[in-house]
């Protein structure tokens, strides 16, 4: 079917781009990105996995995404965290902070070493 | 939570393919929306995932049918409120026993969340009916 081989060529590049555009910038925006194009082509193989014997660079996908989760989880607890303690509070929440940063910085570190090793060039 | 086999067999075109897809992903939204009266974190971690599943999919066909990018649209709504709940869930699995104010603040703001996406769930399921009676 010529419209699932051009999704597929289409989701696949897109993905690889946010991977790239990630590994040269790891911010948080690119972290999203990257994980958003992880996820909508994974759910393509999925769904046409009958058709399109996807086995290995469905696992790659996912594991890719794992590696990312981490660093996700981290920035959206800083922010959470930030915005939801009061002032009687605040000098309780600065530990985990503190904890909750280092643990980002680490968490996006780990995410960009392991999406340089991953390659989804079609 | 591992996505269920959509059955292709006998498949010539994009609309047949889209009509397969959707039906499944439905399917299975449907089934795991009863998270929403459970309200515990893991059904509501599945059934936000499966409504991921389900909106991808009607993204993808929407040049098929207008009617799926609204569905698509009420959709995102779900996930989002799911999103913020699972989030507060997270925190408050690691905050510290002392913060009790935070806590309260926490457990309000989730279950908030999760009854804006019932009502978004809802508008959906409405918007979803039209689906189920007529082909993509």
């Amino acid at each position: 079917m010529k419209w699932l081989k051009k999704t597929l060529r289409r989701e696949q590049r897109e993905l690889e781009h946010a991977r790239r555009r990630f590994i040269r910038r790891p911010d948080e925006a690119h972290l999203h990105d990257v994980r958003t194009a992880g996820r909508r082509f994974r759910s393509l193989l999925e769904d046409v996995a009958v058709l399109v014997q996807s086995k290995r660079l469905r696992r790659r996908v996912k594991r890719a995404a794992a590696a990312t989760d981490a660093a996700r989880d981290t920035a959206i607890l800083v922010r959470l965290l930030e915005v939801s303690v009061g002032d009687a509070e605040a000098a309780l929440a600065r530990p985990l902070l503190e904890r909750l940063r280092a643990q980002e910085h680490r968490a996006t570190r780990d995410a960009r070493k392991e999406l340089r090793r991953t390659h989804f060039a079609p | 939570m591992k996505a269920q086999r959509v059955d292709l067999r006998g498949v010539g075109d994009l609309r047949g393919l889209a009509e397969r897809v959707v039906r499944v992903r439905l399917r299975e939204a449907r089934t795991l929306a009863r998270a929403l009266d459970r309200r515990d974190c893991q059904s509501l971690h599945d059934f936000r995932i499966a409504c991921k599943r389900l909106r991808y999919a009607l993204e993808r066909f929407q040049g098929l049918d207008a009617s799926l990018e609204t569905i698509a649209g009420r959709l995102a709504a779900v996930q989002e409120r799911l999103g913020e709940a699972h989030d507060r869930d997270v925190l408050l699995a690691i905050l510290p026993a002392a913060m009790s104010a935070t806590e309260r603040r926490l457990q309000a703001e989730r279950e908030a969340s999760i009854d804006r996406a019932r009502a978004h769930w809802q508008e959906c399921e409405q918007l979803m009916q039209a689906l189920d009676s007529h082909r993509i």
